[in-house]
């Protein structure tokens, strides 16, 4: 009960004005009330006075969220829809009797170091030999292992890392599952440019984020990984990220884990953009280069940064400006696996965006936005592939 | 009609089992069908069916009105209209457009305003609300002190009657006395007479230039005077807009700003007009009246950005409000502009005599008031208290010749007092029109009185 009541102490505060109706990309989809914003804060409330049972129907529908918080953004009251869904689905499934099993799984898996490893060198395997293309679509491990790159958990409004006392002597990269398992090379480039502008930097062996667990009713899952990586990266400076998924989540502990040192962990958590412009990162321009540039849900309204990619990206090149480009891509983690209509729905109108700024590639900070951008046929590049 | 278009499931159900009033959300609110029909034909096919079969039908927009017009009272059929949204024709020789009612009252502007045709009403719900639930409640807006309320915007009507019948009324003529004037009677009925499906609605040419003025004064009165002054001089501000001390006070705790101690009305104005001179001409005009009455500050927006920060002010007062306390009763009285700073005077006495806080703003140009009543409902003492607040404040309006509501309409929520602003004969009177257009009832159940 104590989660559907922090649940329902949020969505009290909304008025069912309307606002989000007309941000929600689901909505936008499919315009059925029970999907947007308000639709889900009413259905919370609703269970917390026991006019809706708690069932897999409940669950179905809150489970039906991109937690992109486009909601939240427009509301007048910024009522954190993302935050209240996240502890309904937990109240919801431990009432059920605990996670869908795929999601255990993949919790089970994502838990575990070794096993992260271990697939990454399967998946690199397959790629070298160029025979990952070749598996159905439905077999296809990329496709499947996306699942852990993880919707959103955010917090209160944006927060930014604060910079008081801005040491940076001792520098970590934290490694996303998703960066280690799909990006491999990906995360080489964003080390060597941490190489380049720090004095000394670790690559401690770090635990996955945990946002997997914690969006999809595993939170005890997500605490024991949150403690470990605390108790890791207790003693360096800065912590710095490039999968903005692993950046927001890492950023907003102190929500779930109310100590102090999660509260210092997060602050000296950044976004490899945000840390390149802090630290006067310049990059060399290619005249021949032109990009548009994705906002990752977790990093605009996750994380409030805006400006600094895009400061980056009109260095290195013809920075062309997408309309909307901080709307949901569609793949918000398992979304695009679990909704596959829907998701191509929301994609199908990034692309036509996308396409009307002529540019020749699309850049993005979130593997889970590239592997979702994948699939349409301009390239997608992370940020640290063209700075 | 497909399976996605009648939803049966009790979740999709109970998702249209409530609207932006302050009504609870109820399990005896859920219709038993949501029914999304994509063309008049449907509409008809469906009203006709319900008809047949006296299944209650309650026509639906976005939900965002205040009243709770939208609730089904009576189980039926949910009819959303959310799937009808197309802008059928935009006839620029006689600035008319006709569109379906579903279509969000933002879209059509931002469509007329790209060919430089400006539709005026805009409700505060203005981006999310659809043209047919804003004609349903007569929506009104801030620029209702110079351009008027939907009504005035309302050339013709496509209406699905109760029993599947397709009327038309009015048209394009700009004069027309051919029978009663069918449109006004659907525009404000709250969906207890028909179903509105089609509208063409007239247009204007788009203002030129537009200017934002915020003045601050010692007391509300000052600036009802200030606007009062302005109107009977001859310069019509396209919108007026009051906020007294809590509001200021609310709103600057949600911004974390701080309030000199000093203000206790806020006026924020927008003019517009055909060039820069003219705008000048205006803004000098009202700077002089605003000296008279001892304004303490009269700031001109210097470009669109500045504009945009007075009126997030204006616009965010809601919410600023909402946040002071758990719940909140807002009101939607309307009275004779004169009349503003009495009622509000009596407003504030009822505050105190109940021992309430009672915030006030609203639309000083047409004397639209929306009192904001904050309160704990889960305290049944101070319930009491807060019902017999509202009722007070509804005989206040009434008493200086006002009326129960200016745009919201009455729905549920103001069924109760009614009969005190329309007597007996005229609720009688409403009652024989709703009988002769539908003389089963089935038509939004429970509504108005």
């Amino acid at each position: 009960m104590e989660l559907l009541n922090k649940a329902e102490k949020i969505v009290n505060a909304c008025d069912r004005c309307g606002t989000c109706l007309t941000v929600c990309p689901l909505f936008e989809a499919d315009g059925i009330e029970r999907t947007a914003a308000r639709g889900k804060n009413a259905i919370v409330r609703a269970l917390g006075s026991a006019i809706l049972e708690p069932g897999e129907e409940a669950l179905k529908a809150l489970d039906y969220c991109l937690l992109c918080r486009a909601c939240v953004d427009a509301c007048p009251g910024k009522v954190q829809t993302d935050e209240a869904v996240i502890y309904a689905r937990q109240f919801l499934t431990d009432k059920m009797g605990g996670a869908k099993g795929k999601y255990r799984l993949i919790g089970r898996f994502l838990g575990s170091r070794n096993s992260i490893k271990g697939m990454g060198h399967v998946l690199s395997l397959l790629r070298r030999l160029k025979i990952n293309r070749l598996l159905p679509l439905g077999l296809l491990p990329d496709e499947y292992l996306t699942a852990v790159a993880g919707p959103i958990i955010l917090g209160s409004h944006t927060n930014k890392t604060s910079h008081e006392s801005f040491r940076v002597e001792k520098v970590a990269y934290f490694e996303g599952c998703g960066m280690r398992l799909f990006f491999p090379s990906v995360a080489e480039k964003t080390k060597s440019l941490l190489h380049a502008t720090v004095r000394r930097l670790s690559i401690p062996d770090n635990f996955c984020c945990g946002l997997p667990h914690l969006a999809h009713g595993l939170m005890e899952d997500f605490i024991r990984l949150s403690e470990k990586n605390v108790a890791l990266f207790s003693d360096f400076d800065v912590i710095v990220t490039d999968c903005a998924s692993c950046g927001s989540t890492l950023k907003h502990l102190a929500r779930f884990i109310p100590t102090k040192e999660a509260a210092s962990f997060s602050q000296r958590v950044m976004d490899l953009s945000e840390f390149l412009v802090k630290m006067g990162y310049t990059p060399r321009r290619q005249e021949d280069l032109s990009f548009t540039y994705h906002d990752p849900c977790h990093l605009i309204r996750g994380q409030g940064i805006k400006w600094e990619p895009r400061k980056l990206l009109s260095q290195a090149g013809d920075l062309r400006e997408m309309s909307g480009a901080d709307v949901c891509c569609g793949g918000a983690g398992s979304f695009h696996l679990d909704y596959p209509l829907a998701a191509k729905h929301i994609l199908a109108r990034k692309k036509v965006s996308i396409e009307a700024t002529g540019a020749k590639m699309v850049i993005t900070g979130c593997p889970g936005c590239m592997i979702q951008l994948s699939k349409l046929s301009i390239p997608v590049c992370h940020l640290s592939q063209v700075i | 009609m497909g399976e996605r278009n009648c939803l049966e499931g009790e979740l999709d159900r109970f998702g249209y089992s409530y609207d932006a009033s302050f009504v609870s959300l109820s399990a005896r609110h859920k219709p038993e069908m949501v029914v999304r029909p994509a063309t008049v034909e449907e509409v008809s096919h469906l009203l006709s069916l319900a008809y047949e079969n006296e299944i209650p039908v309650t026509p639906r927009g976005a939900a965002s009105g205040r009243t709770g017009g939208s609730i089904p009272l009576a189980g039926g059929l949910a009819l959303s209209m959310d799937r009808m949204t197309r802008i059928w024709e935009l006839d620029e020789a006689n600035m008319m457009v006709t569109v379906e009612a579903g279509a969000r009252t933002a879209d059509v502007y931002d469509f007329c305003a790209a060919r430089g045709l400006f539709y005026p009403p805009d409700p505060a719900s203005w981006k999310f609300s659809t043209i047919g639930g804003n004609i349903a409640e007569n929506a009104g807006g801030m620029r209702a002190v110079k351009y008027g309320v939907t009504k005035n915007y309302v050339m013709g009507l496509e209406v699905v009657l109760a029993d599947g019948t397709v009327i038309n009324t009015g048209g394009k003529a700009i004069k027309n006395v051919t029978g009663y004037d069918l449109t006004s009677l659907f525009v404000g009925s709250e969906g207890t007479l028909g179903i509105i499906t089609k509208a063409i609605l007239r247009l204007i040419p788009m203002p030129k230039k537009r200017g934002t003025i915020q003045v601050m004064f010692a007391e509300l009165e000052e600036g009802c005077l200030a606007v009062q002054q302005m109107l009977v001089s001859g310069i019509t501000p396209a919108a007026a807009e009051i906020m007294d001390r809590i509001c200021l006070t609310a709103v600057a705790k949600h911004k974390n700003l701080t309030l000199d101690s000093s203000f206790g009305a806020c006026l924020i104005i927008e003019i517009d007009g055909s060039d820069e001179k003219e705008l000048e001409r205006q803004t000098k005009a009202i700077r002089a009246i605003a000296e008279g009455l001892k304004a303490f500050r009269f700031n001109v927006a210097q470009d669109s950005k500045e504009a945009e920060e007075l009126w997030a002010i204006r616009r965010g007062v809601s919410s600023a409000i909402a946040a002071l306390a758990p719940d909140r009763i807002g009101e939607d009285i309307s009275v004779p502009r004169s009349a503003f700073p009495e009622v509000v005077r009596r407003i504030n006495a009822i505050a105190q005599r109940h021992n309430l806080t009672i915030a006030v703003y609203g639309h000083a140009g047409d004397g639209n008031i929306h009192p904001s009543i904050l309160c704990n409902l889960k305290n049944p003492e101070e319930e009491r208290r807060v019902h017999k607040a509202v009722e007070e404040i509804f005989d206040a309006a009434l008493a200086v010749g006002g009326t129960l509501s200016g745009e919201h309409g009455i729905g549920i929520t103001k069924k109760p007092y009614i009969r005190k602003a329309l007597g007996d004969e005229g609720v009688k009177t409403l009652r024989a029109i709703k009988e002769a257009l539908d003389p089963k009832g089935i038509l939004n159940p429970g509504k108005i009185w």
